[in-house]
């Protein structure tokens, strides 16, 4: 040991190790890893998409008509009941109906799914190595490819019944990316948090229904009263449904405010969602 | 309190930036804690309640140091053998190295890549048939489908199941299972190749076949580890032996030392 006299040079000795100074550029190498990661396993996204996509219509007589079978019995149902009971006189009804309840079927079965996307894994993650954000990826991809055939389908259907074709459908994919990015930044964080405590994916099937409901699918924004309306905006998921609504239903152009919200959620909800994930992407095999 | 978390893990699979004569894989310091909980599972309740009443996170009931202070370094063209009591690690060890678990301390190096045969047909899905399951598998194992294409042949070639090719995967006996991700496995030729106690259950000619199959890949300077118990294979296969107990390397040296030694300390301590 020396003994210094005069001007000491401070002391820098850290313990424990600090850390590296700049969490950005810590997430930055995250990404990039990742990136490199999912190109490296793109096949194995591939191939698990479109087996599962195979598997689930295989065998069944109907195939694919099963998952429109589903939201066209609701759309009849929705439709009479509101007609006849409510008394809601509107031809359009079932275009706002089909509008709102696809976007949000697509949104509960990815979230649902997802939820339980690591668990269902167990299997393969304890055998072999795969970065896990393809489980989410995954499901998300699952049901995005059937929410896209059967807008087109169930889009097709209702022509006759009044949807009408406008230019503004144009800017439909841009709704169905924004939708999908904020979808998965929720599946990431369902599919954390259950497979750290399982009770979540219970919780996550109610507080979708009861979302479902606060949400304008069924009912329409204008008939609720004026001063309502803007807590509407406190939902995170009502401009999406909004940007539905507005570009098939109304067939006009969304206005920015929507587009802009709607973009904003979903980037918080990733990047919420991919934090999430990969603070405990490591643990997650000790959770199986 | 710390929970296990990957510190300082680098893993690359360009084997041709390896220089001669640098190890492909290398620990240091390598430690594995398992912590397992009262009731398993830590329910939400349970969290809400701690967060209540502030207790401190989930309470402990065991801490299990799986492995310890491992050091390694295993060299191109290395084939090590590692002997060990059940529980000794040795399957912990090859699910660190091919990057399942990550490892609570310490820091590992990989360089290459793995193709590890830990359980039978890890990612295979039994609903495809076979033929699919090579490219699935393939792809996990980082092969392109244009290039996994090209072995299918060979891989039916010498697990002789061609006439299988298109039947699913849950009608295969677990014989043709095991024969079919070992050959998938060895055809990619893999950097490294991991195999957990795999060579047993098949018959007497395919155990030879798999046997001539290593030395060939052996010759090819790649790494291959395996764990077993059938001293013979182990002394047949491998040059370098580990043994291991309690999650730590006891003893490293030439197989055939190690497996006398290990014999003759079991078997003293059996009749003791």
């Amino acid at each position: 040991m020396t003994t210094r006299t005069g001007v000491s040079v401070p002391h820098t000795e850290y313990f424990p190790q600090p850390k590296p100074p700049r969490l950005a550029w810590r997430w930055a190498s995250i990404v990039a890893d990742d990136r490199s990661q999912l190109t490296r396993f793109w096949p194995v996204i591939q191939n698990m998409v479109s087996q599962e996509l195979r598997v689930r219509y295989q065998r069944s007589v109907l195939g694919f008509f099963w998952t429109l079978l589903n939201p066209i019995l609701m759309m009849t149902t929705m439709s009479l009941v509101f007609s006849q009971v409510f008394g809601v006189d509107n031809k359009l009804y079932a275009v706002y109906l089909f509008a709102g309840m696809v976007p949000w079927g697509f949104l509960s079965n990815s979230v649902t799914e997802s939820a339980f996307c690591i668990i269902a894994s167990e299997g393969l993650i304890r055998k072999i190595y795969l970065p896990k954000l393809i489980f989410p990826l995954t499901k998300l991809l699952i049901n995005l490819t059937t929410f896209i055939l059967s807008m087109a389908a169930l889009f097709v259907l209702l022509i006759p019944l009044g949807a009408k074709l406008s230019f503004s459908l144009l800017l439909l994919p841009v709704a169905v990316l924004l939708l999908a990015i904020f979808t998965l930044g929720l599946g990431l964080i369902v599919a954390t948090m259950n497979t750290f405590y399982r009770d979540c994916g219970h919780l996550v099937a109610v507080f979708l229904q009861a979302w479902y409901f606060a949400t304008p699918i069924m009912y329409e924004l204008s008939r609720l009263p004026e001063r309502v309306q803007w807590r509407l905006w406190l939902n995170p998921v009502f401009p999406f449904i909004r940007l539905f609504q507005v570009i098939i239903y109304d067939g006009r152009f969304p206005d920015l405010t929507t587009f802009l919200a709607a973009a904003g959620v979903a980037l918080v909800s990733l990047g919420v969602g991919y934090a999430a994930f990969k603070c405990h992407e490591d643990k997650l095999v000790f959770r199986l | 309190m710390p929970r296990s978390s990957a510190t300082r893990t680098s893993w690359s699979f360009d084997s041709k930036r390896v220089a001669q004569g640098e190890p492909l894989v290398e620990l240091r310091d390598i430690s594995l804690k398992f912590v397992s909980y009262f009731d398993k599972q830590y329910s939400l309740k349970r969290a809400a309640l701690d967060l209540i009443l502030r207790r401190s996170g989930p309470a402990p009931t065991s801490e299990f140091w799986a492995l310890s202070n491992i050091n390694l370094r295993i060299a191109k063209g290395e084939r090590i053998g590692i002997v060990g009591s059940n529980g000794a690690g040795k399957s912990t060890l090859l699910r660190l190295l091919s990057r399942i678990y990550p490892p609570t301390s310490g820091s590992i190096r990989v360089r290459g890549s793995i193709a590890p045969l830990i359980e039978m047909g890890a990612g295979f899905n039994p609903e495809l048939s076979g033929n699919e399951n090579i490219l699935l598998n393939g792809a996990m194992l980082g092969i392109s489908k244009v290039e996994m294409q090209k072995k299918v042949d060979g891989i039916f070639e010498f697990t002789g199941l061609r006439e299988f090719a298109d039947l699913p995967l849950k009608y295969y006996s677990s014989g043709m299972y095991m024969r079919l991700a070992f050959a998938i496995a060895t055809e990619i030729e893999p950097d490294i190749l991991l195999i957990d106690e795999s060579l047993g259950t098949g018959d007497a000619a395919f155990v030879d076949k798999a046997k001539a199959r290593i030395t060939g890949l052996l010759d090819r300077s790649n790494v291959v580890v395996i764990v077993s118990h059938d001293m013979t294979a182990l002394r047949e296969l491998c040059e370098r032996g580990l043994w291991m107990h309690k999650g730590r390397i006891i003893a490293d040296g030439p197989i055939d030392q190690i497996v006398d030694d290990y014999l003759t300390q079991s078997f003293s301590l059996a009749s003791a």
